[in-house]
């Protein structure tokens, strides 16, 4: 199996002018000459949210949510969220044991489930306690997911809309309307002086209802929302496959570096070149505010929509070296984040790279946190991972995505 | 906190120059000729140090230490 594809250019960015190697993406991206293009069919799921707002109204939205991404809420969330939830869901896998007494899981699923309390908590998403409810809400998550990427679908798009519009109002009713209704009722309380700041829930839904804008229209914090729970487990259920495929092919390679699956910095090192070769987010569009030359003398006229296209980007010899496309988690690229464009760059850099990468990356220079795919597969190693060796994973055809859509997996230990 | 335990710090691999540390703390970044943050105080004063966690935290890149 071919577990490292050339990217597969969606429709939607054909006869876009677009830019593939590293050092023009890097210049669009951080040049103040362009806006956010992406996500023009998906503005019903994200418009006005912090991904396709520009400048002034991003820096200042970005302001009133930098809190949630403090050094102490990413302890909290890693440390009294993700790792307890991360435990809870490997024993769940335990309840699935075959007949030759072995436990096997859908790693796919099992990241997705590990993901969703985290992001429920960050977003402020009350009720996903129990097994059923974190199975309802992760579905939920995965829908909007659906139509977030819309533009990256290869079903009919007009379709997934409707159907995820209609999905939608259902996530309000069960999830979204309750939690709101929640945390209005405690800043009340709070404005009353019955309660003290302190003790209002740490999380997107509060901050903004707490800080309401008279220029916001009510369904947008359902649309922050909705990009705070897509975003917030996309990358890490995205790469965690792809890293135990690479580790699995890398320790039957290098057998001497078997041990090193227990190894912080080794697993980080393995998680930055993942994403660097697999990013959730391959392409962003950028459309141009007045006439501009790049350095390398293209031109793009006002107006002009423009493609990033990250995962070649993320590929550039020039950059990464002649086995670029290879994985190497001992891979060293001066001046280059070792990730490349995996959280974009310039001013929507992902808000939430410290959640996945910790405090602690290499380019950090902050001891604190190991982030999302360090913890995740440290914990997987743990529970003995192996790849099912009669069931193999595949990738996914429900889009244009490098991701795979089913990951069996042995876990030996549990 | 006494004026010399701040030390302010761009980590020039991974700033992308938005300048949103500039829009916090004009006293102590400014955008340089190469179109990246830079520090103009090493050692600002410890009352900057409130502003000066704001600018680290909403640095799009995570870029500053102090």
């Amino acid at each position: 199996m071919e577990t490292i594809r050339d990217m597969q250019p969606p429709p939607h960015i054909e006869g876009i002018k677009h830019f593939i190697d590293y050092a023009t993406v890097d210049e669009v991206l951080k040049s103040k000459d362009f806006r956010q293009g992406s996500h023009q069919e998906s503005q019903p799921f994200f418009g006005d949210s912090l991904l396709t707002i520009d400048h002034n109204d991003h820096f200042e939205r970005r302001r009133l949510e930098a809190p949630l991404f403090r050094k102490d809420a990413l302890e909290y969330y890693e440390r009294k969220e993700l790792l307890p939830l991360i435990t809870r869901s490997l024993e769940e896998c335990e309840q699935n044991r075959g007949e030759d007494g072995l436990v096997r899981a859908d790693l796919c699923l099992l990241v997705r489930n590990m993901l969703a309390r985290i992001s429920a908590v960050t977003t402020g998403i009350d009720g996903v306690d129990t097994e059923e409810r974190t199975d309802a809400f992760r579905t939920y998550v995965e829908q909007l997911g659906t139509g977030a990427t819309v533009e990256w679908s290869t079903e009919d798009h007009d379709e997934v809309i409707d159907r995820i519009l209609s999905i939608r109002a259902d996530f309000v009713k069960e999830f979204f309307a309750p939690s709101v209704e929640r945390r209005c009722a405690l800043i009340e309380q709070y404005r009353k002086g019955e309660i003290a700041e302190d003790d209002l829930p740490r999380d997107l839904l509060t901050l903004m209802y707490l800080h309401w804008n008279e220029a916001w229209d009510d369904e947008l914090p359902l649309r922050e929302a909705a990009l705070y729970l897509v975003a917030s487990s996309q990358t890490t259920t995205h790469a965690i496959p792809h890293m135990m495929m690479h580790l699995a092919e890398w320790f039957q390679a290098h057998p001497e570096d078997y041990e090193k699956r227990f190894d912080r910095d080794f697993l980080k090192r393995a998680g930055h070149e993942t994403i660097r070769l697999h990013l959730p987010s391959p392409a962003l569009l950028r459309i141009a505010l007045r006439d501009v030359t790049l350095s390398d003398g293209t031109e793009i006229s006002e107006g002009e929509r423009v493609a990033c296209l990250f995962t070649p980007a993320n590929r550039d010899f020039s950059v990464f070296g002649d086995d670029a496309k290879k994985f190497d988690p001992y891979r060293e690229v001066p001046n280059v984040k070792p990730w490349g464009f995996a959280f974009g760059g310039g001013e929507h850099t992902c808000i939430g790279r410290t959640l996945v990468t910790g405090l602690s990356a290499r380019t950090d220079n902050d001891e604190g946190t190991d982030g999302t795919l360090v913890n995740i597969a440290l914990s997987l190693f743990d529970a003995g991972l192996e790849l099912d060796p009669n069931d193999h994973p595949s990738f996914t055809e429900l889009s244009y995505h490098d991701a795979y859509g089913r990951f069996p997996v042995v876990l030996r230990n549990l | 906190m006494s004026e010399s335990e701040l030390h302010v710090k761009i980590d020039e691999l991974i700033c992308e120059g938005t300048g949103y540390c500039v829009r916090i703390v004009p006293e102590v970044f400014a955008i340089g000729e190469n179109g990246l943050g830079e520090v103009l105080q090493e050692r600002p004063s410890s009352e900057l140090e409130d502003q000066l966690e704001e600018a680290s935290i909403l640095c799009p890149t995570r870029a500053i230490t102090y």
